[in-house]
């Protein structure tokens, strides 16, 4: 969630840069797991995107060196959420880009009378990017970005990034290097608000009402790999 | 072959009705249901565009929403029927229940005053009715939508009987805003809205999923689409979608509608007439004095229901002042973030030199707080650099305060047909422009300027500072929008009466938004809504007409 969870009849002009960046809640992660509550709610529907855990069966091949990419986490991810989370995320990444529908309608709604629709497919840039890395690193640093140590790996992604002078995040749609589509889409899960908030508020999970009024429950740390969750 | 070429090759469609509605959105919806309950008489409902997603979809496309920020409502709209011009806070929604289907829920009432500025405050003009008289239909609409709400002070949120269903929780985060806000000196209470804050009506309880705008996957919040189910399996209402109404027509002698008529907007185009006893408009600012200008004949030279010459004119509607407050507090931003507080505090202000009055809402936010991958100094973070960075971004709070200010409209302020726009039938289509009254217009600098300097009073009451602040998207239109048949007594200036009859035509009935006088400062939904029920209470307290 990396940027303001704008209110339904929030006003602004700033509701279309909403709407376009409404897609950093990341995929794996937000899918909607509507709670049971014996009415009409659960759809069928529903309890399976909740069980799968993806967002579509949009099944486009991103075609991401998947060894490069794993590497570029390590240095874009924090080591402290652990292998297992960082692979996960990695993974949920993959699924988010391959579930991509291109040109698709653009959420409008309340607002706007012109109708706008999604960029194309950025894998295609993304995946020329990931080789771009493994080139500089073989050209500067004489071995596979796979290869060097996490200094050398950062080096290497901070010289590809010297042009993106943003401080903020992008959303990852509009990121203009996979290393920072990568990191947003992360950045943007329930899970990482966790961990930037010290506490289990889960943004943009349905959750019981009731449970609003109290403050949330702090992290939990996991015994065997120190990491929090 | 265009649609139009094929629709002429076609026989036509001939449909007989008691009662037909133009336009499926909420208020034709709710007024529907009204009619199914209080009439005998056959309803028919007219919609140009298609049925929304399934409710069994809706997870999944509030998935692809979060994901990628794709529109839930796929096909709410037809690529050739649009709005030109300053369009800002109008959508080309035309699917089975509307805008509605993606609105936030938000269901504020407007208070006493606006309904008598003329006479209380010396500006803008009243309506023919009182907040008294619409009270009743009020409570009508909160019931059959389920508004949870709280009672505010009831100097300022005074109101018939108590809201249908218990109240949004004011949460973790909002509990906190509160104590600031009262420290300011504000009193505020949690937004009454249409979310079922205890299942009821077949539908969930709430889940604070927070996409209520633009898609609720639990189906908590009221959307038309389950009164137009439940209508439609009653056998009480026929509803016919993708059918676009583009006349209607009026007996030169006595003045009543006769007939609809229109073509399909499938691919095959195919034309339809609707003979019907009763006529009700009920599609919106737009599209409403829309049709009517569109209907436009030798004995109505400049459209139907026009003899004032206001079809189309007086369109209203609200601006807003927002800010982004730093406080000295622990917010956690996604606890509940599309739910708020309330103040209409400011809505009942006394009679002063200056005109002024707007509502006041209050939310968590995560401005300021999102993670970044930059430091200060611009050095890239990577991994556990930046989540501490990050961390300790997050700390604190950030607040958003937001005020709509009660624009008055001008005459002028208004809808014509475009004929440098037309659809695939070539009906030109509207241009819309938004005026204000010169007593707005004058005002306007100062009360704005009145809203920054309330935002910083209040962030200095609580020992906290401003972020930045914004105006919304002011010139490009304006907000909740409403008007275009104004109602009034006199037919000489105002196109419908009180009760929504066109002044003009005996047996044609105009509904919600588009016959209000002014859009008050806050949510105009559910004031549409009771306007379209007290209309609808008209309609069937007729006999029917054989």
């Amino acid at each position: 969630m990396s940027v303001e969870r704008k209110p339904s009849d929030s006003t602004t002009a700033s509701r279309r840069d909403f709407l376009r960046t409404a897609g950093t809640l990341a995929a794996g992660a937000a899918s909607t797991a509507v709670l049971s509550t014996g009415v009409a709610a659960c759809a069928p529907t529903q309890r399976e995107a909740a069980a799968d855990g993806t967002v579509s069966a949009g099944s486009r091949a991103s075609g991401f060196d998947r060894a490069m990419l794993d590497a570029l986490a390590e240095v874009m991810l924090p080591a402290s959420i652990g292998v297992a989370a960082r692979n996960d995320a990695v993974a949920a990444f993959v699924a988010w880009t391959e579930g991509y529908d291109p040109v698709a309608e653009e959420m409008h709604g309340y607002g706007y009378a012109d109708v706008r629709y999604l960029p194309a497919d950025p894998a295609p840039g993304w995946r020329a990017q990931l080789e771009a890395l493994d080139t500089l690193a073989q050209r500067t640093r004489h071995k596979p970005f796979t290869q060097l140590d996490g200094q050398q790996r950062e080096g290497v992604v901070s010289a590809a990034l010297r042009s993106v002078r943003a401080e903020r995040l992008p959303p990852p749609l509009s990121a203009p290097h996979i290393a920072l589509a990568l990191l947003s889409h992360w950045a943007a899960s329930p899970g990482a608000w966790n961990l930037a908030l010290g506490a289990q508020v889960s943004p943009g999970t349905c959750r019981p009402l009731g449970d609003a009024v109290r403050a949330p429950l702090p992290l939990v740390k996991t015994p065997t790999t120190g990491a929090t969750s | 072959m265009t649609g139009a070429r094929r629709a002429t090759a076609q026989s036509t469609k001939q449909i007989d009705a008691d009662i037909l509605i133009v336009g499926s959105g909420i208020t034709a919806a709710l007024m529907a249901a009204h009619l199914a309950e209080h009439s005998t008489r056959h309803i028919t409902v007219v919609e140009a565009g298609t049925p929304s997603t399934p409710f069994a979809e809706r997870a999944r496309a509030r998935d692809r929403y979060m994901a990628y920020g794709e529109s839930p409502w796929k096909s709410d709209h037809l690529d050739d029927q649009n709005a030109f011009g300053t369009t800002w806070g109008f959508s080309p929604n035309m699917h089975v229940g509307g805008l509605a289907m993606h609105w936030g829920g938000v269901s504020p009432r407007y208070s006493p005053e606006d309904f008598q500025l003329r006479s209380q405050f010396g500006v803008g003009h009243d309506w023919p009715f009182t907040y008294d008289d619409l009270d009743p239909f009020y409570q009508e609409a909160e019931v059959r939508m389920g508004v949870a709400g709280e009672q505010g002070p009831v100097a300022m949120d005074p109101r018939g009987t108590p809201y249908p269903l218990p109240p949004l929780p004011v949460n973790h985060n909002l509990r906190q805003l509160q104590e600031f806000a009262t420290k300011a000196g504000i009193a505020t209470w949690s937004t009454p809205s249409a979310k079922n804050s205890v299942a009821q009506d077949g539908r969930a309880q709430c889940q604070r999923c927070d996409s209520c705008y633009p898609v609720c996957p639990t189906g908590a919040k009221y959307s038309p689409d389950f009164t137009w189910d439940a209508l439609v399996k009653s056998g009480k209402v026929t509803l016919l979608t993708q059918s676009l109404v583009r006349r209607l027509e009026a007996d030169a002698k006595s003045g009543r509608l006769t007939r609809a008529s229109g073509n399909r907007t499938d691919v095959e185009g195919q034309p339809f007439v609707i003979s019907a006893r009763t006529f009700v408009l009920a599609a919106g600012f737009v599209w409403s004095p829309h049709l009517l200008l569109l209907s436009r004949d030798s004995a109505h030279p400049t459209g139907l229901a026009n003899r004032s010459g206001l079809v189309g004119r007086y369109l209203a509607g609200h601006r807003n002042i927002n800010a982004y407050l730093r406080l000295p507090m622990e917010l956690l931003p996604g606890i509940n973030a599309q739910h708020s507080l309330v103040s209409k505090q400011f809505m009942r202000v006394p009679r002063s030199s200056r005109y002024l009055r707007h509502d006041l809402r209050l939310w968590e936010s995560s401005v300021g707080r999102e993670p970044r991958w930059r430091d200060d100094s611009g050095a890239p973070l990577f991994g556990d650099a930046m989540l501490r960075d990050w961390q300790a971004r997050a700390n604190g709070a950030t607040a958003r305060v937001r005020a709509y200010y009660d624009v008055l409209p001008d005459r002028e302020s208004k809808l014509v047909l475009d004929s440098t726009h037309e659809n695939r039938f070539g009906d030109p289509m509207p241009n819309v422009s938004f005026k204000d009254a010169p007593e707005s217009d004058v005002l306007r600098t100062w009360q704005e300027e009145q809203l920054r300097e309330l935002f910083r009073t209040m962030a200095k009451a609580g020992g906290g500072e401003i972020l930045r602040m914004e105006n919304s998207a002011n010139d490009l239109g304006q907000e909740h929008p409403t008007g275009g048949c104004r109602m009034g007594h006199d037919p000489a200036t105002s196109v419908v009466d009180s009760w929504g009859r066109a002044h003009d035509h005996e047996n044609l009935w105009v509904a919600g938004a588009p016959a209000q006088v002014t859009a008050s400062c806050c949510n105009g939904t559910l004031t549409f809504v009771a306007v379209g029920l007290r209309t609808a209470a008209a309609i069937a307290r007729e006999k029917a007409v054989p």
